[in-house]
């Protein structure tokens, strides 16, 4: 086991739960104990876990991906219909200098691969991504195998009592705090 | 015969962790049948690289191109591995997104196939250059003598197309395979788990993390789904623009999209049969996949029969002479032999797979899906070289048929295609465990409080 991360401020406390019914029941108790800052944590994704986070609202991502779809476009047009206007003898076939519809072909290709492109970059800046240097307590490798964790990396110290009786209480298998938050096991094949 | 893991049948896995144990197995030592299937496609690959390096040195001399055909095997096999790379996002695009639940244990290698099948075609219009070192002259720069590209020829749009098919596909390959390549980081160590966790990018499976990366998904499924039918449709328009006879058709574009389907689910029996027996995914893939796949290929291929029905029709409803002659001469001259092998591997032999039997046999499934891997390269063969060996003019025509130096480099392609394959499935989850875990229920507890 690797030495763990500096203290940072306020109190790590990590819940490890077996059942996907158990975690939410500790989301839905900790939300209305008005509690903030944790994070949960699955094996893969879950509609039930995205409701009760998110409850609704929906990612940000849908705006890059506009954003990126609209800028392609404009590249495309601009691409091509400058090309041609500041070299008007290539002129196949007698069409016109701009012509839009050999030139939708490109214009269409440039507005999948920007609006692609856009998606995957704000996709990797909202996830985090990176995250090399998550809090220790979130690098549990459990979690890619089949545990779900609900984890606070700073709660506040005056409130570890109160968390930790909570999560226990719904059905956590392992409440953890501090530096005992950190998991490492060297599970090699 | 449905899903084991779909009707809770015996080998479906129990719990989120089998999944990962059961993927994970393909990470122990190889077998003898995985090192002599790769150092097959190694000295394939090594074969056609000498060949290619012929063809670098004497020049385009050594291979059968002469006018009028100076389109041949090269071009021919560029569009067959095109064709093969659509499958893999119809599967993982098309098929997410109508919620199909048979996708889920083939998916993953079907676009490892359409990334390294992309990757396999994108040497060709290199290899067909001649002067190999001018391939920079594809794109679009503003070259010494002000002279830009030509946005208003096909082959300038196909540049477009197939970069973007590839730039698209390997980054919806790659965002899908993260949660699987983190699972495979904490079940290794040393060096190799390092290598992991930074192609995993330190993925934590976060709420943040699965709520961002869903939506980008379905994006990316959205925008893949136009993309693959566009590609083909371009990739036609490099025949369909040109008024040369047997080419200028507007059928082309559903034809040529309807035989890249069917060519890439053949392959993707072809490659995923042997793989399933040698690393044992039975519990994943199975007879129901294959069968699933087979029905694709069945639709496809009666689409590809009328298709090339059709053909025939226009050419004798339009009156025009020179298409009734060149699809005449198709059926009847000195390539009727790759046309009826073509109409035989592609309309004539999937009709077995009416019978339920037979499309659940693996040797039914293996040995027709071979056999429409060799049609559908003999379509493109068909359709590209004989309308340019029969050209306008009687004067010119002549009988194309590929040196050793050109077979040589389409064997160094299949070689270049299943090393990548091969390699990929031994080192990476080429089954989607985290889908998988989506499809099988979450642990419960039976004690849901929900006060909202």
């Amino acid at each position: 086991m690797s030495a763990p991360a500096p203290a940072a401020p306020g109190v790590r406390i990590k819940a490890v739960y077996n059942h996907l019914d158990l975690l939410l029941t500790g989301v839905d108790r900790l939300k209305r104990a008005g509690f903030t800052g944790w994070q949960v944590q699955a094996p893969c994704p879950r509609h039930e876990i995205e409701e009760a986070v998110y409850e609704g609202r929906p990612s940000p991502v849908r705006w890059w991906t506009l954003t990126g779809a609209i800028v392609g476009l404009t590249t495309g047009f601009l691409l091509t219909s400058l090309t041609h206007a500041q070299w008007p003898m290539i002129n196949p076939g007698g069409k016109p200098t701009v012509a839009i519809v050999p030139f939708a072909v490109i214009m269409f290709e440039c507005t999948i691969l920007f609006g692609s492109l856009a998606t995957f970059l704000g996709m990797i800046l909202h996830c985090g991504l990176p995250s090399f240097f998550l809090d220790k307590a979130l690098q549990d490798p459990r979690v890619t195998d089949e545990s779900f964790t609900i984890v606070f990396t700073r709660a506040n110290p005056a409130d570890e009592g109160r968390i930790t009786e909570l999560l226990q209480k719904s059905g956590a298998v392992e409440v953890t705090t501090g530096d005992d938050t950190v998991y490492e096991v060297p599970n090699a094949v | 015969m449905a899903s084991p893991y779909v009707t809770g049948e015996p080998n479906r896995p129990e719990s989120y962790g089998a999944a990962n144990r059961d993927i994970i197995r393909v990470l122990l030592k190889p077998t003898v049948a995985y090192f002599v299937g790769l150092s097959i496609a190694i000295a394939m690959l090594l074969w056609g690289a000498w060949c290619e390096y012929q063809q670098l040195t004497w020049g385009m001399g050594v291979s059968g191109y002469a006018p009028p055909v100076m389109w041949g095997v090269y071009i021919v096999t560029f569009v067959f591995w095109v064709g093969i790379g659509h499958a893999g996002t119809l599967i993982s695009a098309i098929l997410y997104l109508v919620r199909s639940r048979w996708r889920t244990g083939v998916y993953r290698a079907s676009e490892a196939m359409t990334v390294f099948a992309v990757l396999t075609a994108l040497l060709f219009p290199v290899l067909h250059l001649g002067r190999a070192w001018q391939a920079y002259w594809f794109f679009p720069y503003p070259n010494q003598r002000q002279l830009w590209m030509n946005f208003k020829s096909p082959l300038m749009w196909d540049v477009f197309a197939i970069s973007t098919y590839f730039t698209v596909s390997a980054i919806f390959f790659y965002i899908g395979l993260m949660p699987d390549i983190a699972i495979f980081r904490d079940h290794s160590r040393g060096l190799v788990k390092k290598v992991y966790g930074l192609l995993a990018l330190g993925w934590r499976g976060t709420n943040r993390q699965w709520h961002h990366y869903m939506a980008a998904y379905g994006f990316f499924a959205a925008f893949a789904a136009p993309l693959v039918l566009s590609v083909h449709s371009v990739v036609s328009w490099d025949f369909a623009m040109a008024p040369t006879a047997g080419w200028h058709s507007t059928i082309f574009p559903p034809y040529f999209v309807a035989g890249a389907i069917f060519s890439g689910c053949a392959m993707v029996i072809s490659l995923l049969l042997p793989m399933t027996y040698l690393f044992k995914w039975e519990p994943y893939v199975n007879i129901w996949h294959f069968e699933n796949l087979a029905k694709m290929c069945l639709l496809t291929s009666g689409i590809l029969t009328y298709a090339y029905g059709t053909e025939y029709f226009i050419a004798w409803y339009s009156q025009n002479p020179y298409e009734q002659a060149i699809f005449f001469w198709r059926a009847t001259g000195e390539y009727a032999w790759a046309f009826w092998l073509m109409v035989f591997c592609n309309c004539v032999a999937p009709l077995v797979w009416y019978s339920k039997k037979m499309r659940t046999n693996p040797v039914s499934l293996f040995v027709v899906a071979a056999i429409i891997n060799v049609g559908m390269w003999f379509e493109r063969f068909n359709i590209i070289v004989s309308s340019l060996a029969h050209n306008f003019d009687p004067a010119t025509w002549t009988y194309y048929w590929p040196t050793w130096i050109e077979w040589g480099v389409l064997i160094g392609s299949a070689g270049w295609f299943f090393m990548w394959f091969l390699l990929f499935v031994k080192t990476f989850p080429a089954v989607a465990i985290t889908e998988i875990k989506e499809m099988i229920a979450a642990p419960v507890k039976g004690h849901l409080e929900n006060s909202r």
